[in-house]
């Protein structure tokens, strides 16, 4: 029988020769994990790893200590001292943010001591800061505001305000995004910290000491970067508030809804605010899978793209080559007798906006017709596997993960301006982790230093083969990233680059849940429009002569009017007059992303909907609702009458595309690559190029953010930057 | 009558002051009925066979159904308000303009967001959805899920990632010599 107690088991390891093998494991294998430390809050006991901070600890026991310079994502700053605590047997507080707890320590956030302290940082933080609440924008979601009613005084001590008046500081000039109102900064330098640390531009900074201290750029100069705007949430007081939003509403008076941003293919979580039927601004959300907490300046202030250029009743263009608004009745009857004159010569390309939803029931109907040529207008290698694999097409390795890679080479492709949200969590590994990164393609500045190794794909082979010195640093990674661009998969030599990037990384060694090949979006659309087996690349078009095309949304001009037979009839349906609905002859007012509910697969493959949060405009209705009228009146009425009906149709034609929120893994990357070696097309030798180089390039590059005014005013800035003689 | 009452509630008081003859006061207000009639025989039973019997408890006892129970049809919901509405249970998230977490960490349901117009006569807005302001908090997705499939609503559950990883936070990277977290401006 068991005759040692299982204590003396346990320390002894006299008799099983089991714990002498742990013991010995842990000596030469993992690192031994240190031991938990206990502390007690408010009494509370709590074990932590060694080196949380106060705060942290607090935390995970669910107690909040006040704060208004820690941030949770940034470095700890420790200067505006509202986190002061009491810890036992110490003489002074201890700021919570800064100190790491030591064993045993009690520490009371709720005593007379630490309330005191409180109260005399707000009271010092109020002397300088003004009573503007009533018009200040930050007014109802200000830490200020709200810790000055929890742990402030009740009345004030100030009275040499009669004689010397507040401090009051010149507020600067930071951009058309970012409104500056520098009285009421407090100098939590939380702005600063994001600037340097997230955004990778340290342009941010203090002047001058005590009183004197002021935040600025020192010279007047615009805020280079495209994640500009999440400054105004870091900003615990009404410091830096939004441009375009500033006076428009308060936020007790706005309605949010959770959606999905599609300006880019990250799929950041946003929140909508919307009043009185208008979209009011746009904040991030948190999912820590995606954008954190962080939001790209064009996601987040596009959105006045949304009132202007709308297509807001059907239109159909007459004898004399206008435009012409009709009604849904005689706009559905005229396409639909143009469409069954047409027979099965029909095409359909869809644009970088279009819905899961819209494309799914875009394809029934052209099946139904007898059509198969379904297009989107970005273009993918379909030589070897193509599209068929889903690993070829994905960020595999999802975004999250980016974070923890070691070696990081870049194709063909600017993350800073195409996934600003990528490009952030790279810089985070960048600096955390000490990432290197290198790439191939043009010469940009990606806000962190990385090995440019030149423009020639030919230098893809070089690496598959092992002559180039990069192989042998991938060789020695332990979790490599390769980050292929969309756009250099659309030159005509997509496939050699694919299939180059697929042997490197195959080459590079990791572990089996890692995984190297990863491929970046451009756009909203493309993952799900390829999951529901749309061809990329509009070839088919051009190939078919097609009597009717049918544009989803599709603005970039793949096809033009040259390209298609003269008696060819255009139908656009989306919700910009942009450059599709210039070449149509009938124009079918849709939703955009804010006003449907609608499923967008991301470049992970992870499928999201938005929830409408204001009603289309005018005349304008639900792509999906759209094409299910079209197909009644044509005789082909698709098997759908309401969300769930469709959502069915999408669960029956690729499952994950219902599973909201998670990301499906993609596998057979070695079948993928053998498959890709039959593919007979070469490396030429163009440089690989990005469209999106600069920051004035980054803002208007789809119908929304071409619609709105204040990304021309960002254009307009970034431009007027480079004159400035403090460009760098 | 009134008078008989009102002397009663004299003697009331007077008992109420005085704490001794409390017990005694109480034993005299004893409201038990005065039992007028026979004590019933059940004949039933007696009447009945053993089966009849069995039968006669088992209903006694409670009865277990399989399933749900929905309610909708007796909470005065309009029908269309049930049937064609859809239920999005949800953990909200931090706010990202401010650091407070007290308002989070809980789970919600709303419903899908309908047609708003401004009101011609004051500006304000209009919406004809008495169910847009219906926001319910609840301690865990099971609770909200139970709640839904009582009143006949169809719902589903929005999972988000909000938990972070943990890292211990540290003051001395900002100075450290050789990495990359050394901070150039303050």
């Amino acid at each position: 029988m068991f005759r040692l107690t299982i204590t003396k088991a346990l320390n002894g390891a006299k008799v099983s020769p089991k714990p002498i093998f742990i013991a010995a494991r842990l000596q030469s294998g993992e690192v031994k994990k240190p031991e938990k430390i206990e502390v007690f809050i408010d009494d509370q006991p709590v074990l932590v790893e060694p080196g949380t901070t106060v705060l942290q600890a607090a935390a995970l026991i669910g107690v909040e200590i006040p704060r208004f310079c820690y941030h949770e994502r940034l470095a700890v700053a420790g200067n505006c001292r509202m986190c002061l605590v009491e810890v036992e047997k110490s003489p002074k507080p201890v700021a919570a943010c800064a100190m790491p707890v030591m064993k045993g320590w009690r520490i009371k956030t709720n005593s007379e001591m630490t309330k005191k302290a409180r109260e005399g940082i707000m009271e010092f933080l109020l002397v300088n800061h003004p009573l503007d609440c009533p018009i200040c924008d930050q007014g109802g979601e200000c830490d200020l505001q709200d810790q000055s009613m929890a742990f402030g005084s009740d009345r004030s001590r100030f009275t040499d305000i009669d004689f010397s008046g507040k401090r009051a500081v010149e507020d600067k000039d930071i951009g058309p995004l970012v409104k500056t109102i520098m009285t009421r900064c407090i100098h939590c330098t939380r702005c600063i910290r994001f600037a340097s640390e997230i955004a990778g531009v340290d342009d941010l900074g203090t002047t001058g000491r005590g009183n004197d201290m002021q935040v600025g750029t020192y010279v007047e100069k615009l805020f280079m970067s495209e994640l500009s705007g999440n400054v105004i949430d870091l900003c615990p007081v009404g410091a830096l508030t939004s441009k375009p939003y500033s006076f428009t509403a308060r936020p007790w008076e706005i309605r949010k809804i959770d959606s999905i941003d599609v300006l880019d293919a990250v799929g950041s979580n946003i929140i909508v605010s919307t009043r009185t039927g208008e979209v009011m601004r746009i904040v991030p959300r948190v999912n820590e899978e995606i954008n954190e907490e962080w939001l790209a300046d064009k996601s987040r202030f596009s959105y006045d793209g949304l009132k202007r250029q709308r297509l807001v009743t059907p239109m159909i263009r007459d004898n004399t080559g206008e435009l012409k608004p009709v009604d849904w009745e005689i706009a559905l009857l005229t396409v639909a007798k143009v469409i069954k004159n047409a027979g099965s010569n029909i095409g359909a390309i869809a644009g970088g906006f279009a819905d899961a939803e819209a494309l799914i029931a875009l394809k029934d109907l052209l099946n139904r017709l007898g059509s198969e040529a379904l297009c989107t207008e970005h273009t993918f290698p379909l030589d070897g596997s193509g599209t068929d694999l889903r690993s070829n097409y994905l960020l595999n390795n999802k975004i999250a993960n980016a974070e923890e890679a070691d070696l990081v080479l870049l194709v063909g492709t600017n993350p800073r301006f195409e996934a600003p949200l990528l490009n952030s969590r790279l810089r985070k590994a960048w600096v955390h982790n000490e990432l290197e990164v290198a790439s191939i393609g043009p010469k940009v500045d990606l806000r962190y230093s990385y090995e440019h190794l030149g423009d020639n794909p030919n230098l893809l082979q070089q690496i598959a083969g092992g002559q180039h010195a990069f192989s042998k640093k991938l060789k020695a990674a332990k979790k490599p990233l390769v980050i292929v661009g969309a756009e250099s998969l659309e030159r005509p030599d997509g496939a050699a680059i694919l299939s180059a990037a697929q042997s490197i990384a195959a080459q590079a060694s990791s572990s089996k849940d890692w995984k190297v090949l990863n491929v970046l979006h451009k756009v909203a659309s493309q993952v799900a429009a390829l999951d529901i087996g749309y061809a990329p690349g509009v070839d088919k078009i051009r190939e078919i002569n097609p009597k009717v095309l049918f544009l989803l949304g599709a603005d970039e001009n793949a096809v033009e009017k040259s390209d298609l037979p003269k008696d060819c009839f255009v139908i656009y349906q989306g919700h910009h007059g942009d450059r599709g609905a210039a070449m149509a002859d009938a124009v079918l007012p849709g939703a955009a992303y804010t006003e449907k509910q609608a499923t967008y697969v991301n470049t992970e493959g992870r499928a999201q909907e938005t929830l409408p949060a204001v009603t289309p405009p005018g005349r304008a209705r639900e792509d999906w609702k759209i094409i299910r009228a079209l197909s009644e009146i044509l005789g082909a009425k698709l098997p759908y009458d309401n969300l769930n009906d469709i959502r069915d149709r999408l669960d029956e034609v690729a499952p994950h595309l219902t599973r909201y929120g998670s990301a499906e893994d993609a596998n057979f990357f070695r079948q993928a690559q053998e498959l890709a070696k039959k593919a007979k097309v070469q490396l030429d030798s163009t440089p690989l190029d990005v469209k999106i180089k600069e920051l004035q390039d980054y803002f208007m590059t789809d119908s929304i953010s071409r619609a709105s005014p204040t990304m021309a005013k960002c254009v307009q800035a970034a431009l007027k930057h480079r004159q400035s003689k403090y460009s760098d | 009558m009134a008078a008989m009452m009102s002397s009663k509630l004299l003697i009331l008081g007077n008992v109420a002051k005085n704490p001794l003859t409390l017990k005694w006061a109480a034993a005299s207000l004893s409201t038990s009925s005065v039992r007028h009639t026979e004590p019933e025989i059940k004949n039933d039973i007696a009447l009945l066979n053993p089966e009849e019997i069995e039968h006669k408890k088992k209903l006694q006892n409670y009865i277990t159904i399989e399933g749900t129970t929905d309610i909708s049809p007796i909470t005065g919901v309009p029908e269309e308000h049930v049937k064609e509405r859809r239920v999005r249970i949800y953990e909200p998230p931090k706010n990202c303009m401010q650091s407070g977490t007290n308002n989070i960490g809980h789970w919600e349901m709303d419903f899908d967001n309908r047609e708003r117009w401004e009101n011609p006569l004051m500006g304000w807005t209009s919406t004809g959805d008495p169910l847009s302001n219906m926001k319910v908090r609840f301690t865990s997705k099971e609770d909200a899920i139970e709640f839904c499939e009582k009143n006949g609503w169809k719902w589903y559950v929005q999972e988000s990632k909000l938990e972070k990883k943990f890292k211990p936070k540290s003051y001395g990277i900002n100075f450290a010599w050789n990495k990359r977290t050394r901070t150039s401006t303050k």
